[in-house]
């Protein structure tokens, strides 16, 4: 479960990667104002949809304030300048959080009285299940609108060449924006997503999953979407085989070193980039 | 002295050593998110050090410097062979496992943090703090800062020019990583207390943002930043919050109106005096659009 | 070793990009003290050869000797060591160091080892590498822009910038790739009385360019590519009236795709 919530960050942040070679760090960010404003917001009293509604607003209307001061700003400055920004993005936004909502741990209510299917003596969670099933539909969506439509194709031409989308009569500046929306939403409904499942949300929330999905997006290869999947999915599988095998202290040294070990030896990742990843 | 008063100057001393421990490498064109893991090898070394073979904290602490260094000396090998984002991302994955390994070290206390018997106070830590400073600014004095920046700004010519871009690459890796493991010796010293979760990413990139707000093309560059950082937020006596908020929205601000940190070399020699009038053609450069540089 | 013998020799010197065959057994030999021309169409492989040549890329065959010695596999940095220093065809000098320091990059290659990268150029104000790279900037009448900031001087000034930094390696070969290149006229002729000084000293000078009568005025010796292999080599006059390279550049008796000569005129 907490392999696909990877993969839909990680899917947020190869987006960036791949299609305008930015390493959006302010994203964990945006993880972080789903997961609070879907917890705030039912809180409030708001049914469950306008809640998820109202993150997904949230998320997305952050991350298109990011744009405005990193991107479209910056482009052509020094190579680390957007990225020092996303990372300011990403102090502000959690210490903002702070402020509005304190740093405590909060607790969501269960949405559903009785949420656990059993069948065959199997549990299920209704949330999880949910929860699964909606983010492989959207990154497939995602994948599919990339390779059909014509937004897709300008992002394409994007990836491959700024310059020459330019001269090609590509608007990068209607469709960067998209490009931030998009990721945007994903990560804030990927928040959605572990707030509803693991009903607990604060602050820092999107710290350890954000890194984990930059792990997941890396492991994979940056700028492909699917092996942005996969790389969560990896990186779900050797926590639980690094719980099982060493204990659980063990987690991040794994984790990480598997990280370290693919940056090194293949820093491309495990699955050649689907579009762009000229950058290697 | 009040408390008070030492305990910021004791903070600015340690930021202003963790800042040139990230303008070393940076000042080579490399983002090290994995400074914090360097600092932490210091502090938990030296508090070792100092605990268990009653070495005097400040000969503790330089010893915590040749550990940190001699570790980045050992992994630059793998690590610097990527580059850009690749080797920020590197930087930062070893970091996070440093900081792994200490938290599952039980004879540093593991996750339950580790005390430090030894105490030291502002004097020898602002001395430290300035030894630092003094040794990298000339460091920077000599041919090895124009080599580094030469390195920086085009690695091809650099290389055809006879700098071994290779061998200053890892230098100014492994001596930006001794310089922030003294920090971390420092800290440990003074704060009596340390825990691994103290150096996280956060540490890393607060400390990367102290540079590249003061810029690194100068060696003032990172002493401003920390100095504006850590002095700036106790002015406005601002709840920590909302420093924060105010440390991000600037550098946010800063990063969009002065992409090269708040002191740029072009600008440090016209302050000092010592370009002359701007040649006669100037005008007409600057009349042209800029360039991006980088 | 007499006069005659040459200082670089090239030796069935292949380089492929892909499928793409760049320079293709290519065999040539720059005379020591001669002033030498290597010309031809956009694409005829002439900056391939300076990068074969500095180590910017590896030979795919071939030997490269320096006066006899084979520098094939010298790495890239070293062989500035030797004597072989460049220039770029796009001006490449260090956007963050001031006109002083860039040509003091230049120094580098004789300041190897600790002591020499301890200098303490930028500390003693008396320091005498900073005083020779002064000196250098003072003969090339460019001391005004010492300390300015590079990316905002004229370009023709940051070309000879360029160009006493190549000097400050003391090569005893110096590559000037198109060094005329986007100069006006005056500046031209201000490079090219330049370039005649410092050959006064017997230094052996390989260029690329476009600029006939620059060549002419300059070079003795004339080299010509196409399509990476040498076609013709001889004097400036000999060139001009070789049939070859009349073709190769006027175009008129085979028919080649126009653009690849359109640039040779300018």
């Amino acid at each position: 479960m907490l392999g696909s919530i990877y993969a839909m960050v990680a899917v947020a942040l190869t987006l960036s990667i791949g299609v305008l070679r930015f390493l959006n760090f302010s994203i964990p960010g945006l993880f972080m104002i789903g997961g609070m404003t879907a917890w705030a917001s039912l809180r409030g009293g708001l049914p469950w949809w306008l809640a998820i509604g109202a993150a997904l607003l949230a998320g997305a209307f952050a991350s298109l304030v990011v744009e405005r001061f990193t991107w479209r700003w910056m482009r052509g400055a020094q190579e680390f300048v957007p990225l020092v920004s996303s990372m300011a993005f990403l102090l502000l936004f959690e210490h903002l959080a702070v402020i509005c909502w304190g740093s405590e741990l909060r607790t969501l209510p269960p949405l559903f009285a009785n949420a656990d299917w059993r069948i065959a003596g199997l549990v299920i969670s209704v949330p999880q299940l949910v929860g699964l099933v909606a983010s492989i539909a959207l990154i497939w969506a995602l994948t599919l609108g990339l390779a059909r439509t014509r937004l897709g194709r300008g992002l394409r031409t994007i990836a491959e060449d700024s310059d020459t989308a330019l001269l090609l009569g590509v608007e990068i500046n209607h469709i960067v924006p998209v490009v931030f929306l998009i990721s945007g939403l994903f990560a804030a409904l990927a928040g959605v997503i572990f707030a509803l499942n693991y009903r607990q949300v604060q602050p820092f929330m999107g710290e350890m999953v954000g890194l984990k999905g930059i792990s997941a997006m890396i492991v994979g290869g940056m700028g492909s979407v699917w092996g942005s999947i996969a790389g969560g999915l990896i990186i779900g599988v050797v926590e639980v085989m690094s719980i099982g095998y060493f204990g659980a202290d063990f987690v991040d040294i794994a984790v990480y070193g598997l990280l370290l070990l693919i940056l090194c030896v293949r820093p491309t990742g495990l699955f050649a980039a689907a579009f762009a990843g000229q950058r290697a | 002295m009040s408390g008070y008063l030492e305990g910021v100057l004791v903070l600015l001393a340690v930021n202003v050593v963790f800042a040139y421990g990230g303008f070393l490498p940076l000042a080579a064109g490399q983002l090290n998110l994995g400074l914090a893991g360097f600092a932490a090898i210091g502090a938990y070394s030296s508090a070792y050090l100092s605990n268990v073979f009653k070495l005097p904290p400040l000969i503790a602490i330089a010893f915590a410097g040749i550990v940190a260094g001699a570790v980045a000396l050992i992994v630059a090998a793998p690590v610097l062979r990527t580059r850009g984002i690749y080797l920020a991302l590197a930087t930062f994955a070893l970091g996070q496992i440093v900081q792994a390994i200490i938290l599952n070290l039980e004879v540093v206390g593991g996750a339950a943090g580790y005390p430090v018997a030894a105490f030291i106070r502002l004097p020898a830590i602002a001395a430290t703090a300035t030894v630092v400073v003094a040794l990298v600014w000339l460091l920077f004095a000599t041919r090895f800062g124009i080599a580094v920046t030469a390195v920086h700004d085009d690695e091809t010519v650099a290389d055809l020019m006879g700098i071994d871009v290779r061998a200053f690459q890892v230098a100014a890796f492994a001596l930006g990583s001794a310089i922030a493991g003294v920090g971390g010796g420092l800290y440990a010293h003074h704060f009596s207390f340390i825990e691994a979760q103290y150096f996280n990413i956060s540490l890393s990139i607060t400390i990367v943002l102290y540079v590249l707000l003061g810029g690194t093309q100068t060696v003032f560059g990172p002493l401003l930043g920390a100095a504006v950082f850590t002095l700036l937020p106790e002015v406005l006596r601002a709840s920590a919050n909302w420093r924060y908020v105010a440390f991000a929205a600037a550098l946010i601000v800063l990063m969009a109106l002065r992409p090269e940190g708040l002191v740029t070399g072009a600008q440090l020699r016209r302050l000092l005096g010592l370009a002359r009038a701007q040649p006669r053609h100037a005008e007409v450069a600057a009349a042209l659009p800029k360039e991006p540089s980088g | 070793m007499s006069a005659t013998h040459p200082i670089l020799r090239l030796e069935s010197v292949s380089k492929h990009f892909g499928g793409l065959r760049v320079v293709e057994d290519l065999n040539l030999a720059v005379r020591r003290g001669v002033r030498t021309a290597l010309i031809g169409p956009n694409g005829a492989g002439k900056t391939t050869v300076f990068n074969l040549i500095t180590g910017v890329f590896p030979v795919d065959a071939g030997r490269i000797l320096l006066d006899g010695v084979d520098i094939t596999a010298t790495s890239s940095h070293l062989r500035i060591g030797h004597g072989i220093a460049r220039s770029f065809q796009n001006i490449r000098l260090m956007p963050h160091l001031s006109t002083l320091e860039n040509v003091m990059v230049g120094q580098h290659c004789r300041n190897r080892g600790v002591r020499g990268v301890l200098q303490p150029v930028n500390l003693v104000p008396r320091n005498r590498w900073r005083e020779a790279a002064r000196a250098a900037l003072v003969d090339a009448g460019l001391i005004e822009y010492e300390r300015s900031t590079v990316g905002n001087l004229p370009y023709g000034v940051q070309k000879r910038i360029e160009l006493v930094r190549a000097l400050m390696a003391q090569p005893r070969l110096l590559l000037l790739d198109e060094p005329a290149a986007g100069l006006n006229p005056a500046e031209t002729e201000a490079l090219q009385a330049q370039l005649e000084k410092i050959c006064i000293g017997g230094l052996t000078v390989l260029v690329v360019e476009h600029d006939m009568h620059f060549v002419g005025a300059l070079c003795e010796d004339v080299i010509v590519l196409d399509f990476g292999r040498k076609i013709a080599e001889g004097s400036p006059e000999d060139i001009r009236r070789n049939p070859l390279v009349q073709e190769i550049y006027l175009g008129a008796p085979v028919a080649q795709p126009m653009e690849r000569h359109s640039a040779c005129s300018a």
